[in-house]
């Protein structure tokens, strides 16, 4: 059988006809897109479209039914999550998993010395958590419980998680939920810096003001199938997202 | 379509180190001062000590501290798997059995010396510890307890039923007398010294283990594998090294134990009740550290022997009693509460069990 991952692609990850279904539902069906090097792609879409369980199907924590995924051209469908984080996949998670047993620093710490060029002492881990800890903004909290911070630097510390484990691509499922605006405004500097440096972002997100912002391409998830998928302007004007992502209320007051 | 990735902090941190090994080790020795070095140096002090007492007590008195660091290394051997990675298991008996009967085996039908069956013991551990891990680590929690559970009363049943080779239920004897024995019996003082270095032994390891990467590894598995998983930790490997690391030094004690009771019998070294104080004693230390497990075992195993020789036939229920009152006041173990009390300055015993409380 030839697969068509066999195809070479330049794309950082490449997605093509991936499905999942629980049980009678399915929760992605056929969805085929694929992100650029040092692109950000903002996937958008109500609550149960399919978001986390893309991002899920992309990390190998979850196995999908149908369809392929590929990193820079390689096929790892299927694959264990350690084996595509190995792959310079890093991802945070909408509900924030911090080890809870160690501080803020070990905790970062963790994906310097199990992620990729790995550092070769906990020593030497601890230090490059030091450095990550500062740049998301929540450095002097690093001896503290990660139960002990706030919804906003507990989401830092899931960004500092991931990228402790030097990806190349960068999932970040809902790390702006529940910010205030000061908050949102940062994390968005913030993405731009990573992605200066060369990393490509795919954010899922809720808030529609922080995403648009972002993202270079914007891609509506509605009921696990892609609704539309361009740039900002483009997909925000489009009747059909209008329509399922923002309802009719939205449009009656832009109306007005 | 975008400009050159930019050089700045950002980049530089994600090019990681690229540091050598002697590099690291150059580091590690120029850190090494008196106040990081305190544990290994009390440790080491403490290992001298028993060394030193062991010229001045009566055999029967070593005899009891031998079986202290036996439950030392058998508690440090259990938190390996059931503290830091956080799978219990209830089945660890099964390597303790399988290491005493490698020895018995080999020494008494093949008279093999000891030195050779107790590697061989160990070997055999591990690699039970391999065959029913990959199956059962993928079981989470009570599910995981109970497949160990089944998993050593399995293996306490063929051995039982092996008749020809282990003697099944008639129980197996090691000879330790004249031409006839392959390695001369140590002893009281020969099997004090020998527990006293496995002890030792079991404490490095799990020490130099909880200060490595593999360490954060095992508590990571631990807290959260998902998340485990996502930060690059291949999650079945560091569970079934933890389990093999946990078997070995059990299947070790299991090789000295057989030598050291000359005859005995499937139920005695498969016996359920070695896996229960090895929990216990982990529990009521407190988990997840290297100094809980020890307490927990010294001062259980001190007091079992006490309760014994002075209460006589109530000293199980005085014992359980001693263990449900712990368990109550100090859910999290004895050692976790001091260092937490300490570090906060708050020793209120009953604000402990309101913290703790479901």
């Amino acid at each position: 059988m030839i697969a068509p991952s066999d195809v070479p692609s330049a794309a950082v990850l490449e997605v093509r006809h991936l499905s999942k279904r629980f049980g009678g539902l399915w929760a992605l069906r056929d969805v085929s897109f694929s992100v650029g090097e040092g692109e950000i792609v903002g996937i958008i879409g109500p609550n149960g479209a399919g978001k986390s369980t893309l991002v899920n199907l992309i990390t190998g924590h979850l196995r999908p039914t149908g369809g392929t995924v590929l990193i820079s051209g390689r096929d790892v469908t299927g694959l264990h999550p350690w084996v595509i984080a190995h792959d310079r996949v890093a991802r945070t998670f909408q509900i924030v998993k911090p080890f809870r047993g160690l501080t803020v620093r070990e905790n970062v710490a963790i994906g310097a010395m199990h992620g990729n060029d790995r550092d070769g002492s906990v020593r030497e881990a601890l230090a490059t958590a030091d450095e990550l800890l500062d740049l998301v903004g929540i450095a002097k909290h690093a001896n503290a419980a990660p139960t002990q911070l706030s919804v906003a630097d507990a989401r830092r510390l899931e960004l500092a998680k991931a990228l402790a484990t030097r990806p190349h691509l960068l999932l970040i499922d809902e790390v702006m939920a529940g910010l205030r605006n000061p908050e949102i405004e940062s994390a968005v500097e913030l993405i731009h810096r990573l992605r200066d440096s060369g990393i490509t972002i795919v954010a899922v997100e809720h808030v529609m003001k922080a995403i648009v912002s972002v993202s270079d391409r914007i891609l509506v998830l509605h009921h696990g199938s892609i609704l539309a998928m361009g740039s900002p302007p483009e997909v925000l004007s489009d009747p059909r997202v209008i329509e399922a992502y923002l309802g009719r209320r939205y449009i009656s007051r832009r109306s007005e | 379509m975008r400009p050159e990735p930019r050089p700045g902090p950002i980049a530089a941190i994600l090019r990681g180190r690229g540091r050598t090994r002697r590099a690291l080790l150059g580091d590690w020795i120029r850190v090494r001062t008196l106040a990081n070095s305190w544990p290994a140096l009390a440790g080491l002090a403490a290992f001298a000590a028993m060394l030193g007492l062991q010229q001045l007590i009566a055999p029967g008195t070593q005899r009891l501290l031998t079986a202290v660091f036996l439950f030392v290394a058998l508690a440090q051997a259990w938190n390996i798997i059931g503290g830091y990675t956080g799978y219990a298991s209830f089945g660890q008996v099964a390597f303790f059995g399988l290491g005493a009967y490698t020895v018995a085996v080999l020494m008494n039908n093949y008279h093999v010396s000891f030195w050779m069956a107790l590697p061989a013991a160990v070997l055999v551990g591990v690699l039970f510890a391999v065959v029913i891990g990959v199956p059962l680590l993928r079981l989470r929690g009570h599910y995981f307890a109970i497949a160990t559970l089944g998993a050593a009363e399995g293996a306490r049943e063929v051995i039982n039923n092996m008749t020809s080779v282990t003697g099944g239920g008639g129980g197996i004897t090691i000879p330790t007398f004249g031409d006839q024995a392959p390695t001369p019996y140590f002893g009281k003082p020969g099997f004090y010294l020998a527990f006293l270095v496995l002890a030792a032994l079991s404490v490095v390891v799990a020490a130099s283990l909880a200060r490595s990467r593999f360490g954060y590894a095992m508590v990571a598995v631990h807290e959260d594998e998902d998340a485990a998983g996502a930060v690059g930790i291949n999650t079945t490997v560091v569970k079934v090294v933890a389990f093999g690391v946990s078997a070995a030094i059990v299947a070790c004690a299991g090789a000295f134990y057989a030598f050291q009771q000359i005859e005995f019998y499937p139920t005695d070294v498969f016996d359920a009740s070695f896996t229960v104080l090895m929990v216990i004693m982990v529990v009521i230390g407190g988990s997840g550290s290297v100094v809980g497990p020890l307490v927990g075992a010294v001062g259980l195993e001190l007091l079992s022997q006490f309760l014994r020789v002075n209460l006589g036939s109530f000293n199980q229920l005085i014992f359980g009693a001693v263990i449900v009152l712990v368990v109550v006041f100090f859910p999290q173990g004895v050692v976790s509460y001091l260092r937490d009390a300490w570090r906060t300055r708050h020793f209120s015993v009953l604000d402990n069990v309101r913290r703790y409380r479901l």
